[in-house]
């Protein structure tokens, strides 16, 4: 690796100072004249045909501006897997049918929210209720209630894998073992709510400020349901308080904005109470695993047979992703010979499950690491030594699907077994004490085109000013992650400028080059990282030629932006500084401004990602056999994200991990009946607070990903999974319970200890 | 109507807030610290059109204490507040731990001690204890002061005896005689800081090894925070051991209405009420022999 | 919807407003004032996204009805007093630190930073813990918030 100067070092997030004085504007601060506050009416049925719908009182009421239904609407379906229209399965507003208690079936815009919600109960919707189902296996039966007419058997999509033989497989297998799991839906919880603010200028083109993941997709699809061009649309996105996969769609409200916006000629507002989030917000995928795999007595894998009926809730949203995906982690960590997996997305009378942080990863990984710690158990091998037998390394091929091109999981395995002194402490943990391991893989974005964008998947114009100091620009969204401090370090790095001579224009679909996918998978360090690195080039080698015909160098110079100088390699007296280079660029040109494109989309990178990230988990609970109770004591990670561009970002992002996975094994949960979801506060979402937060001790194993910016890849997203399954084995360790369906609650334990009855 | 739609008074005294309540009838609420009103208006499950903010009333906020007198703690003395008084530290400490363990410091900020009695939510934490020590709160209303041993105030599930003009001015609990022991012990999903599943709270007397007095009470386990009176008599006048604390935990158990709720099952509940009240029992003699 | 005026200190200077008698602070601070630092993450004290100080102490702004305001000394997140590089010492120790991911939880959480420190300028990593016990972060696992405020003691000593 090259001498850094920025990159790996802690540099603190360019964005860090006006969120910490509270000068961050966010969409639900932004306040515009005249304008008009929304709120939506949802349906409080799982499953019935709209009957009619009366707004005359509402409408009535004063200080209500305007009431739309699905009837005023283009009716026009929207989905992001644009690729596959069929599976563009919803509308902005109900149209005769409603498929969850929270569909969105009307919306008011009034000079105030009070007016707004008001006017709300006044709207009178009658309904003919349908039967409804609420479980996959219910939803799949014969002559099961049918959500979408296009879908008969309710299963919107299905995903086969197959490679290896997997009947010769088993054959050949000393050791099998097939399990069912079962994994709950959990909820974001990030804690902006969503909020979004439309204007439509006197054309009626629209401007929509919008707390959302990707503004590039909200734009298309904004106008294909509004019946406009894609470029009548302009997605501004302001500072985003996290999402976590939750806001990475066209939302209905964003319609309903927008489409009201044009008919007041007023600035309309939307933003939805925690309490509409936990009820009808998009959520993470429960889903029904049902795994066999086999084993040589050695404890070498031989073979996996995964299916996978995904609960997607009443609409597609994420889901045939997460089908996909699921799939893919399914054989990811370990060399599984021989693959097979069959995944169904299934409808059911629920709020749709979206993308959430792992999306698929730590469902399939729940299984795949729990199967392997109960195999370790029965062949009496240890945990970690199973895993580091079959564990894949670099060069590794997965069929159809990725060359692995930088691995440090076998040093991840080994780096935390060191650290928690795995073998000894796993050995002496008294009664009620256990260690467990859990291991991931994730993607760095994903390769699969489902949005059908006809742009790059991410770009960047870089435009250079004789003053020394560059403007990037680029659509990549920031929610909170830290991409756009990671942007301006690579760009920094690569120009030789310091982070304060970058201005940054991000996110802002009008002004940002096109285009950019947004923000999920993991995909913007080295996506849009990689774009910004060949803008940078062809921004250099402008002031390359410019610095050596000045200067006269030899051709076989090497030539280097460093310092804010650029000149010949290693000797900074032959050049000039960066801004008289970038003078002398412009006046070689006759003034046109030094500006430069550049672009990343994944080729010949197989189907899922371009590269893939690794680690491993242990976690030390102590539980109380009478009550159930579980206290995670420690956690130890160790994980390989190739080069670290920013050490204390990537912490936060590991941190933030384990406090999402602590919440996903042990207390969120959505507490459902038929349909309606009965926990719908924060006292309620459990989610652990500072005061139930374990110590932790991480490492970083760096390894260099060839396809990266500077050898950077996923950090802070796969994390979401080991949490879980390495809980689970301490656990077990701990108590002898083995849970296959989570979150691990006191009452599962105490169940599985025979100590409550059913 | 859902409109949040309020006239907001802060009377300056006692006299003042009874002829307020009387004055608006139905749908005019008395407010101490509002963290939970707040919420419940924000949900819509109050409609208040008038709240009656106690907050100028300057006596509503003293706590209290003399030997004779006991602990007096005032409708409008904070969670915070209670936590942290030196002498409720001293002499009630787990009258203090209840209020330092309620949800959250900005609430403990805000919220009160009586304001959390007044909901009559069967899991309010601070409720068992203060039942244990044999609590009673006084009532302000048009026919003057009246007492009333906070064993009768919850009539259900956010239901309390108050009747209409009524409103609670203070709390008083009695000193405990001495070698008494307390303890309080609750479950909930999240580990710290949570509303309970289950809460169990123990006093015992100690006449050496002889339980002089004991009782206990159980939170979030029927519509009302409750006393086991059945499991407490097995104790009285009985030496402690492990065998009598086990059969009084079971009746105690025996002795609640548990219900299945988002937070825990019914038979989960009812086992915990017997696991939690044999640790409060054995926790609360272990402080009564401290003194 | 009846108004009434409220008069208190506000960030220092005394103020007063006119605003319905049902509104909350933070409605009061955000609509009124124009203050939209603390921001509205649950509506119900859960989340602390709101978190002012009023009299020494850390509150929820969205519990907390406007008309209790009146007579009070309330700071919020644009009140904190600058040192000269322009940030109070709990927002640089957020910013050094890694403190802030996508910043919706901070302005609470420095103010019950604040409140924690104005009272205890030494505290053990349980009282911090424990006073920012009611704000809820979703993206930093609370460790780097930990680490600010403990930093931030540090540095107002």
């Amino acid at each position: 690796m090259e001498d850094n100067t920025i990159i790996g070092k802690d540099i603190p997030r360019t964005d860090g100072r006006v969120k910490a004085t509270g000068e961050a504007i966010y969409t639900d601060d932004i306040k515009l004249p005249g304008m008009l506050h929304g709120k939506l009416l949802r349906s409080p049925v799982a499953h019935a045909r709209i009957v009619n719908i009366d707004v005359r009182k509402a409408r009535a009421l004063p200080g209500v501006k305007c009431i739309i239904t699905g009837a005023d609407t283009p009716k026009i379906k929207f989905g992001n897997w644009r690729l596959f229209p069929a599976t563009q399965d919803e509308f902005p507003l109900a149209v005769d049918r409603v498929r969850f208690i929270g569909d969105e079936v009307a919306a008011v815009a009034a000079i105030d929210r009070e007016t707004a919600r008001e006017a709300l109960e006044l709207i009178k919707v009658e309904y003919e209720e349908l039967p409804a189902v609420f479980d996959v296996d219910s939803a799949t039966a014969k002559g099961a209630p049918v959500l979408h007419e296009n879908s008969p058997s309710n299963i919107s999509i299905d995903r086969k894998i197959q490679y290896g033989d997997i009947e010769k497989g088993f054959a050949e297998s000393d050791y099998m073992h097939e399990d069912v799991f079962t994994v709950h839906a959990v909820s974001h919880a990030y804690l902006e709510p969503c909020s979004s603010v439309a204007q439509a200028d006197i054309d009626g083109r629209i401007t929509l400020w919008t707390s959302t993941q990707t503004p590039y997709i909200v734009q298309c699809l904004l106008a294909a349901t509004l019946g406009l061009r894609e470029n009548d649309v302009r997605v501004i996105k302001p500072y985003v308080g996290g999402g976590f996969g939750g806001k990475m769609e066209l939302r209905p409200w964003e319609f309903c904005a927008a489409f009201m916006a044009r008919k007041t000629g007023r600035p309309v507002k939307f933003t939805l109470t925690r309490e509409e989030e936990l009820a009808c917000g998009r959520r993470r995928h429960a889903m029904k695993l049902h795994s066999k795999v086999g084993f040589k007595k050695d404890g070498t894998l031989v073979a996996k047979d995964l299916k996978i009926l995904l609960d997607g809730g009443a609409y597609n949203s994420m889901g045939p992703t997460a089908t996909f995906l699921c799939g893919n982690f399914g054989a990811m960590l370990y060399r599984y010979p021989n693959y097979r997996f069959f995944g169904q997305h299934v409808y059911t009378n629920k709020p749709p499950a979206g993308a959430m942080r792992g999306f698929g990863a730590p469902q399939s990984l729940f299984a795949a690491e729990t199967q392997m710690n109960i195999a370790a158990k029965e062949l009496g091998i240890d945990p970690i030594d199973i895993r580091i037998k079959n564990a894949m390394v670099t060069g590794d091929e997965i069929p159809d699907v990725a060359t692995i091109s930088s691995c440090g999981f076998i040093e991840s395995l080994e780096e935390v077994a060191k650290m928690c002194d795995w073998k000894k402490k796993r050995k002496n943990l008294k009664n009620g004490k256990g260690l467990g391991v859990g291991c991931y893989s994730f993607i760095s974005g994903g390769v699969f085109n489902w949005f059908n964008t006809q742009y790059p998947f991410s770009s960047a114009e870089i435009r250079a000013f004789a003053d020394g100091t560059v403007h990037l620009l680029t659509m990549a969204s920031d929610i909170g992650q830290g991409s756009d401090t990671a942007l301006k370090q690579i760009l920094a790095e690569e120009l030789g400028l310091k982070m304060a001579d970058i201005r940054l224009t991000a996110a802002d679909t009008a002004m940002t080059p096109q285009a950019d996918l947004g923000t999920w998978g993991s995909r913007v360090t080295l996506m849009a990282g990689n774009a910004v690195i060949d803008a940078a080039r062809k921004i250099k080698e402008q002031l390359f030629g410019a610095v050596s015909a000045k200067f006269n160098l030899n051709v076989i110079f090497d030539m280097e932006c460093r310092d804010g100088r650029v000149h010949a390699a290693g000797k900074p007296d032959r050049g000039m500084s960066f801004g008289d280079a970038v003078a002398f660029v412009q006046k070689t040109n006759r003034g046109e401004p030094l500006v430069a494109r550049g672009s990343y989309t994944p080729r010949g990178k197989g189907l899922v990602s371009p590269a893939f990230s690794f680690g491993a988990q242990v976690a030390e609970v102590d539980v109380d056999k009478e009550t159930g109770n579980v206290k995670v004591n420690k956690m130890w990670t160790a994980h390989d994200c190739g080069t670290v561009l920013n050490h204390m970002a990537v912490e936060g992002q590991l941190e933030g991990s384990i406090q999402m996975g602590l919440g996903y094994a042990l207390s969120e949960q959505f507490v459902m009946d038929n349909g309606r979801t009965l926990n719908t506060t924060f006292l309620d979402y459990k989610m652990p607070h500072a005061m139930d937060m374990p110590p932790g001790e991480s490492a970083c194993i760096e390894t260099y990903e060839p396809e990266g910016p500077m050898g950077a890849k996923e950090a802070g997203e796969g994390l979401a999974s080991p949490t879980a399954p390495a809980i689970a084995e301490a656990v077990f360790h701990a108590t002898g319970y083995r849970c296959k369906d989570l979150p691990i609650t006191p009452e599962k334990i105490l169940k599985g200890l025979g100590k409550l009855e059913d | 109507m859902s409109k949040i739609q309020f006239e907001y008074f802060a009377p300056e005294t006692i006299e003042e807030t009874v002829a307020l309540l009387q004055a608006h009838g139905e749908g005019c609420h008395v407010m101490a610290g509002g963290t939970d009103l707040l919420v419940k208006i924000q949900h819509r499950v109050t409609h208040p059109k008038v709240l009656v903010g106690l907050g100028k009333i300057k006596e509503l906020k003293r706590i209290s204490f003399s030997l004779k007198s006991g602990l007096t703690i005032g409708a409008m003395a904070s969670l915070a507040d209670v936590a942290a008084h030196p002498k409720i530290k001293k002499h009630f400490p787990s009258v203090a731990h209840a209020a330092a363990s309620t949800a959250n410091v900005q609430v403990r900020n805000k919220g009160t001690v009586v304001g959390n009695i007044c909901n009559a939510s069967p899991s309010a934490d601070n409720i068992p204890t203060l039942l244990v020590l044999g609590s009673r709160v006084n009532i302000a209303g048009p026919d003057g002061e009246t007492r009333m041993p906070l064993a009768d105030f919850f009539l259900g599930p956010g239901i309390s005896a108050l009747k209409p003009g009524q409103f609670v001015t203070s709390l008083n609990v009695p000193v405990p005689e001495t070698h008494t022991g307390t303890a309080y012990l609750s479950l909930s999903q999240r580990g710290q800081l949570d509303c309970s599943a289950v809460g169990v709270a123990a006093m015992v007397v100690m006449d050496k090894n002889k339980c002089k007095d004991a009782r206990i009470a159980v939170g979030a386990c029927a519509p009302i925070p409750m006393r086991t009176t059945a499991a407490e008599k097995m104790l009285i006048g009985k030496p402690l051991t492990h065998k009598a604390i086990e059969a009084a935990a079971v009746r105690a158990s025996k002795e609640t209405k548990p219900i299945t709720d988002v937070r825990a099952s019914a038979a989960y509940r009812w086992k915990m009420v017997a696991v939690l009240t044999i640790r409060a029992l054995i926790e609360a003699q272990k402080n009564a022999r401290k003194q | 919807m009846k108004t009434q005026t409220v008069s208190f200190t506000l960030n220092g200077e005394s103020v007063t407003a006119t605003v319905p008698q049902s509104w909350n602070l933070l409605r009061t601070l955000r609509d009124h004032f124009e203050l939209t630092g603390a921001k509205e993450g649950c509506g119900e004290g859960e989340c602390g996204a709101c978190t002012v100080v009023v009299d020494g102490d850390a509150v929820n702004s969205c519990l907390y009805p406007v008309m209790e305001a009146e007579g009070k000394t309330i700071v919020t997140i644009e009140g904190l007093e600058k040192t000269d590089g322009g940030l109070h010492p709990i927002q640089d120790a957020f910013l050094n630190n890694n403190g802030v991911q996508c910043g919706y939880c901070t302005s609470g959480m420095i103010m019950s930073a604040k409140a924690l420190l104005d009272k205890n300028p030494a505290p053990s990593e349980d009282d911090i813990r424990t006073s920012i016990s009611g704000n809820i972060c979703r993206c930093t696992g609370y460790v780097q918030i930990v680490e600010s405020i403990d930093n931030a003691s540090k540095m107002m000593k």
